[in-house]
């Protein structure tokens, strides 16, 4: 069986490869004013491998670009979505879309895919891929909520854990947090116990004032790191840059 | 001192047009527009705001002003946009932060317009082109040099002058200046299509208006913030229309300590 591997490509966007499949998470390929990944966008478009399936928890702009990823070589590319993305998805050519509830599975080629819960600005929900022994979470870039704690329960073992980590705010809703924080983030890694865990959504930046204005966020991926040192000692945090390919 | 450097640039449609641009300072890069009151209007600010912070400020002059040509189709503040939009894509400068002043601020909100991901934030200093009922722009035209000093600043004493008694070189780029106001932004100095369009708007926006602006008062401001989803508005003590010579440590304060406010500003 081919190892279980994840590739970040930016920001929340990743390739997934288990159980020989191999999925794109949250696909953001372009920028907007207000809108910057931080970071490089490892693989464009028209480099992305054949996709078994596509998943997207929520449809905002930097996890649903689907106006960049309709250029996507085949858009009838399984995609398994929140279901408030369904219509656009559509709309953007996509012919097959499943909408998925929390704890709502499928199964695509040897894998389950599980939805499960998440509270963000909007509807959310995040995702537990399984192949055999091997599980990958995708936090999308969701809350901590006492939902997720029922996650190892209720889908067994996660193997790999891919979190967000900045507990952006949004300033002008009177400060409100809609992502989970590195502290958070490392108590949720304590909940799972995955082997490997690897932060993502810090680097995202909405410029120079909106920054100031808008957000706020913790840019430092080591916070979560150095947070789950002390919380999940079991699991192993690995810091990627976009393009870096790791191996459970 | 800044450093001044000509360059050729091609908006689409409208052809290769010179322009004259200094630059202040190294790091975050600022596109600074200055309005009627012409280029030296913000230089003096660029420069505090270069010293105090690691920023690169760019000031163009507006083809037309400062004794500059302006070619034919350089005609209205969108073209102007334009020109601006393209000096960007040349220069690839990313992440970039558009400040106007009066004209210049009309110049900046037509720049967010055409919504390219260089440009990240958008400040309007006491910005001119939207039409608010009630609410004129100052006629410009018909205002004597006493009359504008008197609605342009807070405490006009400092800035005064005599313009009757420049040298005829300094006369005549003055006289440029005052053509070039009526041919890019008209008598009324305002586009009725304006607002409505700004409600489009996704880029972070700050106004910043003088309380004791003359030339367009502070519930014009308010109602330019209104008319931009999610802009924070602003109000500068002591201040007239140009806030950046008049005060310009606030205006640096404001934008730099943009993050540290009290954000029931949005609440409007």
């Amino acid at each position: 069986m081919p190892r279980t591997a994840v590739t970040r490509i930016t920001h929340s966007c990743h390739l997934i490869e288990i159980g020989g499949r191999t999925f794109l998470t949250d696909p953001w390929f372009s920028t907007r004013p207000g809108y910057y990944q931080g970071e490089p966008i490892a693989i464009g478009i028209a480099d992305l491998p054949r996709l078994d399936g596509v998943l997207i928890s929520h449809e905002h702009y930097d996890h649903c670009d689907l106006e960049a990823f309709a250029a996507y070589r085949d858009r009838s590319v399984p995609l398994f979505v929140a279901e408030t993305v369904v219509e656009a998805a559509r709309r953007h050519g996509f012919t097959d879309v499943t909408a998925l509830k929390p704890w709502q599975d499928v199964e695509v080629g040897g894998v389950t895919i599980t939805a499960t819960p998440a509270k963000h600005g909007v509807y959310e929900v995040t995702f537990v891929l399984r192949a055999g022994a091997d599980a990958v979470y995708f936090a999308g870039d969701t809350m901590l909520i006492p939902e997720l704690a029922e996650i190892p329960d209720r889908l067994g073992h996660i193997s790999l854990a891919l979190l967000p980590t900045n507990g952006l705010h949004v300033r002008p809703a009177d400060n409100l947090q809609v992502v989970m924080n590195a502290r958070e983030a490392a108590e949720l890694t304590a909940i799972l116990r995955p082997e490997l865990a690897v932060p993502h959504h810090y680097a995202f930046t909405k410029g120079f004032l909106g920054d100031r204005l808008i957000t706020r966020s913790d840019k430092n991926p080591l916070h979560y790191q150095e947070a789950s040192r002390d919380l999940a000692p079991g699991t192993s945090v690995h810091i990627v840059e976009p393009g870096i390919r790791i191996e459970l | 001192m800044g450093t001044t450097t000509q360059y050729t640039v091609s908006p689409a449609g409208i052809g290769p047009i010179e322009v004259s641009v200094a630059e202040y300072g190294s790091g975050q890069p600022f596109l600074l527009l200055h309005g009627g009151a012409g280029p030296q209007s913000v230089s003096g600010f660029a420069e505090k705001f270069a010293a105090a912070h690691e920023v690169r400020v760019l000031v163009p002059t507006h083809p037309g002003f400062g004794g500059t040509l302006r070619p034919e189709a350089l005609d209205s503040v969108a073209r102007l946009a334009a020109l601006y939009q393209a000096l960007l894509d040349q220069l690839e400068l990313a992440d970039v932060t558009v400040i106007g002043n009066s004209i210049g601020g009309w110049v900046t909100a037509e720049i967010a317009l055409l919504k390219s991901p260089r440009v990240s934030g958008i400040v309007l200093i006491d910005a001119v082109g939207i039409e608010v009922p009630g609410h004129p722009v100052a006629d410009f035209f018909s205002l004597t040099m006493d009359q504008v000093f008197e609605l342009s600043f807070h405490n006009p004493d400092p800035f005064r002058f005599n313009a009757a008694t420049l040298p005829p070189a300094a006369q005549a780029v003055a006289a440029g200046n005052r053509a070039a106001i009526a041919v890019y932004a008209g008598a009324a100095m305002t586009d009725p299509t304006l607002a409505a369009r700004l409600g489009t708007l996704e880029v972070p926006t700050l106004v910043l208006w003088g309380e004791s602006d003359g030339i367009v008062d502070s519930d014009y401001g308010r109602a330019y913030a209104a008319a931009i989803p999610l802009a924070r508005f602003q109000l500068l003590p002591a201040t007239g229309h140009n806030a950046q010579m008049e005060t310009p440590d606030q205006v640096v304060d404001a934008i730099w300590g943009s993050g540290d406010t009290d954000f029931s500003a949005f609440a409007r």
